[in-house]
């Protein structure tokens, strides 16, 4: 139960993380 | 073929199971269809089609495109007001399965319609048939969260409907990297891009769809006691679905939603040229996109951080905590650009937004507090359809507002004073909206039939 917890988290978090960092990214031109 | 693992029966969970494998299947679904809010960076491909990058004669224009949009949103909040009964009696996992298919096969449709260059067709697929995907899987997992979490109910739901504005995160720079994959001397991609997408939300969402689980009736968490003095407008009752639209306080959050949601999306709508006019030549294009993924941020934080938030100083106070902080800052916005400020109007905006998103994720959980959990996805759905109508109020009020502006001979950089003032006013018919919320009258409350066989 405890690695299909962290599989289905990682699947999702993943994910939702890169699209956070190129956003991130993105939002820097405002300061630059 | 037998779909009898989609019925609800076959979808409770066994003892021991773990509550927090269904988050992430809420976030499988809505984080797909958040990409609708990454749908403008196919606006200008797709106007360059005929042309493969270039526009040429009979190319569709920006208008017909935006169109695509406008009618996703409009079936988003008719499929999830119509379908809400249907989920309830035919579980998360069907109605999850039903979105797939729709929010995906909205991508193929609309991918044939690229590919005879029929607009038709582009509306029937992602406008329709997607926005039909949209309502249902935005609605499925609520109540099915709200009843695996009684004692977080906002932070559950908080977390789900955060996954709709991270669903845009990720759709934005998916769209860019597959179109620039797929783009050839021939093709803009776009066409590839929309077949490949189509696949990959479907897959995911099944995903959702195979993992969700309700819990069974007597379930609750291990050490966790129900309250037993509830706080004021939180009920233990339940309100039936078409006896909860009947009543004062349906409409009252009806209203709640929709101003809170006009004031933000006519902002986010306008966020890019709004930041450039306001501080003229000091921040650029790439800056101001910039601004508006800064926005999409804090939408999405302020989603599951405020829905958290609400399961601690109550729901109610934390819509008035929306509305008067919102007013506050919809009158301050127009001081801060005429003082030159663009980190305070970033400031400024960026908790604006923040409260957008938490005014999107907090209903449901209000919906439960005031409705009783038996029927809170339908009502749920019901009450989107403020979503509906702030989507074409909000833009259009501050379009109109400021092009009236602008022709009456103010200045560009003060052509926003008057919408961001109208802004207030929007949010204080929120407010009293909000500031009038009672209990339900215990007549409207539901009462088990007296035959066995009955069900609700």
């Amino acid at each position: 139960m405890k690695a299909r917890l962290v599989i289905l988290w990682l699947l999702v978090g993943v994910p939702l993380l890169w699209g956070v960092v190129e956003t991130l990214i993105n939002s820097m031109k405002l300061f630059q | 073929m037998t779909l009898s693992f989609l019925d609800r029966e076959r979808t409770i969970a066994p003892a021991g199971y773990n509550r927090f494998l269904v988050p992430p299947a809420a976030l499988a679904v809505h984080l797909s269809i958040g990409q609708a809010y990454a749908f403008s960076t196919f606006n200008l491909p797709l106007t360059r089609l005929l042309g493969n990058g270039e526009s040429a004669p009979g190319d569709w224009t920006l208008a017909q495109v935006g169109w695509v949009f406008s009618i996703a949103i409009v079936f988003l909040g008719l499929s999830a007001a119509l379908f809400g009964r249907w989920m309830e009696r035919v579980g998360p996992r069907k109605a999850m399965f039903a979105a797939a298919l729709c929010f995906g096969g909205g991508f193929l449709v609309a991918a044939v319609g690229i590919h005879f260059h029929q607009l038709w067709l582009l509306y029937l697929g992602y406008g329709v048939l997607g926005g039909c995907g949209l309502g249902i899987g935005y609605i499925s997992p609520v109540s099915t969260l709200i009843k695996w979490f009684p004692d977080r109910p906002g932070m559950a739901t908080g977390m789900a409907i955060m996954g709709f504005g991270g669903g845009a995160l990720i759709a934005a720079p998916l769209s860019l990297v597959l179109m620039d994959h797929f783009k050839s001397a021939t093709s803009p991609g776009v066409l590839q891009t929309f077949v490949v997408m189509g696949v990959i939300y479907c897959v995911f969402m099944m995903i959702g769809a195979y993992v969700v689980r309700v819990p069974a009736s007597d379930w609750k968490p291990a050490n966790w006691v129900p309250p037993a003095h509830p706080h004021k407008l939180v009920t233990t009752a339940n309100v039936h679905v078409d006896v909860a639209w009947r009543t004062p306080q349906f409409w009252l959050l009806w209203g709640v939603l929709c101003m809170n949601v006009t004031a933000g999306i006519g902002v986010l709508s306008q966020a890019s040229p709004m930041i450039q006019e306001i501080f003229g030549g000091r921040v650029t294009a790439a800056a101001a996109a910039g601004f508006v993924g800064l926005l999409s941020l804090f939408n999405m934080a302020g989603r599951f951080v405020w829905a958290s938030t609400s399961d601690y100083i109550g729901r109610r106070n934390t819509y008035m905590v929306f509305f008067l902080l919102g007013i506050a800052l919809y009158w301050l916005a127009p001081i801060l650009g005429r003082l030159g400020s663009v980190s305070l109007y970033v400031a400024a905006f960026a908790i604006i937004i923040s409260m957008y998103g938490g005014g999107f994720s907090t209903i449901p959980a209000y919906l439960r507090d005031v409705f009783g959990t038996m029927h809170v996805g339908a009502i749920h759905g019901r009450v989107l359809t403020a979503w509906s109508v702030a989507g074409v109020l909000g833009p259009v009020l501050v379009n109109y507002i400021r092009e009236y502006q602008i022709e009456s001979g103010i200045p560009k950089a003060q052509a926003y004073t008057t919408t961001l003032h109208i802004m207030c006013g929007l949010l204080f018919l929120g407010f009293l909206c909000n500031l009038v919320m009672r209990e339900v009258n215990p007549r409207y409350y539901y009462r088990e039939p007296p035959r066995s066989d009955a069900h609700t």
